[in-house]
């Protein structure tokens, strides 16, 4: 019986939920992880498949050290202890997206064990102050499998572009709290693997995806309850809503009476809710045993440290640059390193211009929102950083006022060709730093406001400002604030 | 039925004297092969082949012919005329496993060993009967029927390269490139009154190699003669980048190796092998007249006994049907091969497509072998024989510190009556078919090279073999004293 809890009634103050995810990370790699063919996604069909992938009879994997390094990368990110002796194992099962008849992947000897990932949680305002380590169990490396597509008719057809494609999977400590804290963690992990350039962490695609396992206790218990796996989640705001949606169904159905089943479960976006996929216990087993066909991996102290020393740094690290180097307020660091490649764009324009707080104003605002509107990655975008640079020198040196700037701005991205300086010429936007011209405007000006120049004269400073106004409509825009400022001082106090 | 003993007398059996002839022009490649496939034709009721490769064959004769005729260089084999056992992959050319499972397959690609044979100019006449995926000992679990015994018809040839062996032994190709994961090569050269060579574990490259279990399987030559093993081995031997688990020892002048006297050796005997009453009498005697001999020559021979015999063949049963259960799974229905016309569903595909391709010994190993990986048996079954394979390796080290050979009998038996061992009856017992291999199984558990050589015949005139095993890639040693037994 459900109905036992009223529809948001506070389940959740008896009950807390204890959260495991399980990340799969497609690798960024030129080839497969244990053959030659190209690893690219949107192919024809079956057109990046040798015989090691159709697993013809005599084949054998020959791995890619790309993906292992690829993999120690994560692991080095996370501060893992990298396994030196690995043996792949072989995970059997029949599927007819799975060539071989079983998945190469690390059983007992995972690449990466152990480590942390640190999320920061909002508190009772909403403020990012709490920060958490989520633990990782380990990362280990496996290949990706084929495309059953189920769409003509009653037929199923194959594509076997994907298979072998390598994979991570991450799995954490059954240490996540709340959906919120499974949403920054992903987070996390989405802005990692594009630091380290090991995945593009696209959800949408499927190379970056996600398993929710989880179960509930009676809050301040110990014990671990039955665990459900929920699968399908194309998106973080999906596993959220997963992880709600799954930990109120578990807290409604113990508190009807009834067990929580150990069950795989499908997130169903459009309702919301999760459903059954199969019980655990009709599922397979895997059989795993090392694969004969594969020699073991050893990491030798060379090939660690090398791969050490080619680390891009991390999130942290740049915050930290941020905030310090270039003195910029902790706000704009953390929007700044939430990407790597809008970091890269920042410190590039900063090389050409010591406004550092100016650069990061433009990236937070003009630049980004450039880059939403146009669905564009940072190195894709058109401006250079020696444009954006020299831009915001005409700002800085009052050739042109900040609201000339934005037009240029949105000129450049049109023509990425010109220099900011020619577009402000080109356009007539350079401030008029003409003083006999504009001597002539202020004194057409203050002989319009006879009565003001007077009470400005007895001491309404303040009029300033009207006159400066005045000034620059007549200029219609072009003259410098700060030159008419001076000029008008002079002539009042003549 | 009387076996006609003049088909088999007039052909080569040494490669040496096929290139003296080619040199002195009293022969040419053409002529070797017509006469070959002229062999083939009037022993066609062996079942030795299962294609023959008559017009590419002779194709390369003629233009080795020509090649020699205007002095251009021709490679190490040029004159070699072999045939492949159905396990291994030949770009273009039917590749079945001795299974209706991979009917109509055609290769896409060749295997490393082929390849190599095939760069120093080897004719490739057929491709061979074997056991269905090499499981087997007497090479009547092929779909293609049995293959029978040239020194007695009535007779199996062993196997699981049956067909391998009796091509060499009937003359209807100079070798024959086979493969050895229990005795498959060594066995059926025993049977047959041959030489066949299981080299070290990752020797030879498996790329191509069908696999039954991979950490067993090796790919190995058969011939008349331990030199001609020696050849075919240091060219298809040496490292391969398609195969992670060869090795990267540089090889050696194996077939410069048969030609050097060779200095006394510490070579021990099993004991059971000369003493055994479950070892046939003439075989004893034959075993212990070689032993006789060693010591006549110089060599020191003592009797040794294995404390983990026992274990030999459950420790290699299970680990084999394990690796074979997983290997296996790739052949579905869904991409290539056979597959059934009958199934609704998935599930029907698999089940229907697998029960219909694969052969009864075959089904059987693949249930014992994912009996062996399940769960509730793993610990009892394959983990236990994986550390019972670290026992036998210890122990069959500490014998290899001490001697430079283990010498045995090939097998318990000679060839036996074909049906005698099929176990059709499901009251048979599998497992006396198994202790067909209770000799060559050990190399294969611990990856040693071994060689079997002919060592005389039965009172019936069936051939008995001669094993010798060395250490890990002492393949030098090993041919050079098997051609000095050879020679005794």
């Amino acid at each position: 019986m459900v109905a036992a809890v009223a529809p948001g009634s506070e389940v959740s103050t008896e009950y807390e939920a204890v959260i495991g995810l399980e990340v799969h990370c497609q690798l960024l790699t030129e080839s497969k992880i244990f053959a030659a063919d190209a690893n690219i996604f949107g192919s024809e069909p079956n057109t990046n498949v040798s015989v090691i992938t159709l697993a013809h009879p005599g084949t054998l994997p020959k791995l890619n050290r790309k993906a292992v390094e690829y993999a120690i990368r994560m692991g080095l990110a996370c501060g893992c202890d990298i396994t030196r002796f690995n043996v792949f194992a072989r995970k059997n099962y029949f599927y007819p997206d799975l060539p071989k008849g079983y998945q190469l992947s690390q059983d007992k000897t995972p690449i990466c064990v152990g480590g942390r990932i640190r999320v920061k949680l909002k508190d009772e305002n909403g403020k990012p102050t709490l920060e958490r380590d989520v633990q990782i169990h380990h990362i280990h490396l496996e290949e990706d499998a084929g495309k059953s597509i189920h769409d003509e008719g009653t037929s199923t057809n194959l594509d076997y572009n994907r298979a072998g494609t390598p994979l991570i999977e991450m799995v954490t400590e059954p240490c996540i709290q709340s959906a919120e804290e499974a949403g920054q963690y992903l987070t996390e992990v989405r802005k990692l693997v594009r630091y380290l350039g090991i995945c593009d962490g696209n959800m949408e695609e499927g190379s970056l995806r996600c398993d929710v396992n989880l179960s509930i206790r009676p809050k301040g218990a110990t014990h671990l309850g039955t665990k459900v796996e929920v699968k399908n989640l194309n998106s973080i705001r999906n596993v959220q809503r997963a992880v709600e949606a799954e930990f109120k169904r578990q807290v409604e159905t113990t508190q009807a009476g009834e067990p929580i089943r150990q069950q795989t479960r499908t997130f169903d976006a459009n309702t919301g809710l999760t459903h059954a996929m199969r019980e655990k216990e009709t599922m397979n087993d895997y059989r795993y045993f090392p694969d004969p066909d594969l020699a073991p991996l050893v990491v030798s102290d060379e090939w660690l440290s090398a791969i050490e020393s080619s680390m891009p740094a991390l999130p942290a690290a740049v915050f930290q640059k941020l905030t310090t180097h270039y003195g910029l307020p902790e706000y704009d660091a953390t929007q700044l390193s939430d990407a790597r490649e809008l970091v890269e764009y920042f410190e590039a324009v900063c090389a050409e211009t010591p406004n550092y707080k100016a650069v990061s104003n433009w990236l937070m605002g003009p630049v980004r929102a450039q880059l939403t509107d146009r669905a564009l990655r940072e190195r894709q975008f058109p401006v250079s950083a020696g444009q954006l640079a020299s831009l915001i020198t005409l700002i800085d040196t009052g050739t042109v006022s900040q609201t000339a700037a934005q037009t240029i701005f949105g000129l450049l991205i049109e023509n990425p060709e010109a220099t900011p300086t020619d577009l402000a010429k080109a356009h007539g936007l350079e401030q008029n730093r003409n003083t006999d011209a504009l001597q002539t405007l202020v004194s057409e000006v203050l002989a319009a406001w006879p009565d003001k120049v007077a009470q400005y004269q007895k001491g309404k400073k303040n009029l300033l400002g009207l006159f400066v106004g005045e000034v620059m409509k007549k200029s219609k825009g072009s003259a410098d604030p700060k030159l008419v400022n001076q000029l008008i001082v002079n002539e009042l106090s003549k | 039925m009387a076996f006609d003993f003049h088909i088999v007398t007039d052909y080569y059996r040494s490669f040496s004297l096929v290139q003296a002839d080619l040199r002195a022009g009293t022969i040419t490649c053409r002529q070797l092969v017509d006469g070959y496939l002229a062999r083939i034709e009037e022993n066609r009721h062996l079942n030795v082949f299962t294609e023959v490769y008559a017009e590419e064959a002779r194709q390369r004769a003629d233009d080795l012919d020509r090649r020699w005729a205007a002095n251009e260089p021709v490679g190490r084999l040029a004159g070699m005329v072999i045939g492949l056992k159905d396990v291994l992959s030949h770009a273009g050319h039917g590749l079945q496993a001795g299974s209706h499972m991979l009917d109509g397959f055609v290769a896409q690609f060749t295997a490393t060993a082929v390849q190599r044979l095939l760069d120093e100019d080897a004719i490739v006449i057929g491709r061979q009967n074997c056991d269905e995926f090499a499981m087997g000992s007497s090479n009547e679990t092929s779909a293609f029927g049995p293959v029978r015994n040239a020194a007695d018809p009535t007779r199996v040839p062993g196997g699981s390269s049956g067909g391998s062996a009796v091509a060499v032994q009937a003359g209807l190709c100079l070798a024959s490139i086979g493969s050895d994961t229990g005795g498959s090569v060594r066995q059926p050269a025993a049977f047959c009154g041959v030489t066949g060579l299981k080299p070290t574990y990752g020797r030879i490259s498996r790329w191509g190699l069908i696999a039954y279990a991979s950490s067993f399987d090796c790919v190995g030559p058969i011939a008349h003669t331990p030199a001609d093993c020696a050849l075919l081995l240091e060219i298809m031997a040496g490292p391969d980048e398609f195969d992670s688990t060869v090795s990267n020892r540089p090889v050696e002048a194996y077939s410069a190796a048969t030609q050097m006297a060779s200095a006394p050796r510490r070579i021990a005997y099993l004991r059971d092998g000369v003493e055994s009453p479950g070892v046939d009498a003439s075989i004893r005697e034959a075993t212990q007249r070689t032993i006789d001999a060693l010591r006549a020559a110089g060599h020191t021979v003592e009797p040794v006994s294995l404390s983990l015999l026992d274990s030999l063949l459950p420790t290699y049963y299970i680990l084999t049907t394990a690796e074979a259960s997983s290997n296996l799974s790739r052949f579905d229905g869904v991409r290539y091969g056979h597959r059934t016309a009958e199934a609704t569903d998935l599930i029907e595909l698999y089940k229907k497509s697998r029960t219909e391709g694969f052969g009864s010994e075959v089904r059987r190993r693949i249930l014992l072998g994912t009996f062996a990986l399940s769960a509730s048996y793993y610990d009892a079954y394959y983990t236990k024989a994986q550390q019972v394979r670290r026992l036998i390796r210890e122990e069959t080290e500490r014998l290899f510190a001490e001697y430079d050979f283990l010498l045995s009998p090939t097998t318990p038996s000679p060839a036996f009556k074909l049906g005698e061992k099929t176990g059709r009856n499901p009251d048979d017992d599998p497992l006396q078919m198994y202790l067909a291999d209770i000799f060559t199984v050990q190399a294969n558990v611990v990856g040693y090279p071994a060689i079997s050589i002919p060592n005389g015949a039965t009172p019936e005139g069936l051939p008995i073999g001669l094993q010798l095993m060395a250490s890990p890639f002492a393949e030098a040693s090993l041919v050079a004293i098997a051609q000095e037994i050879t020679d005794l």
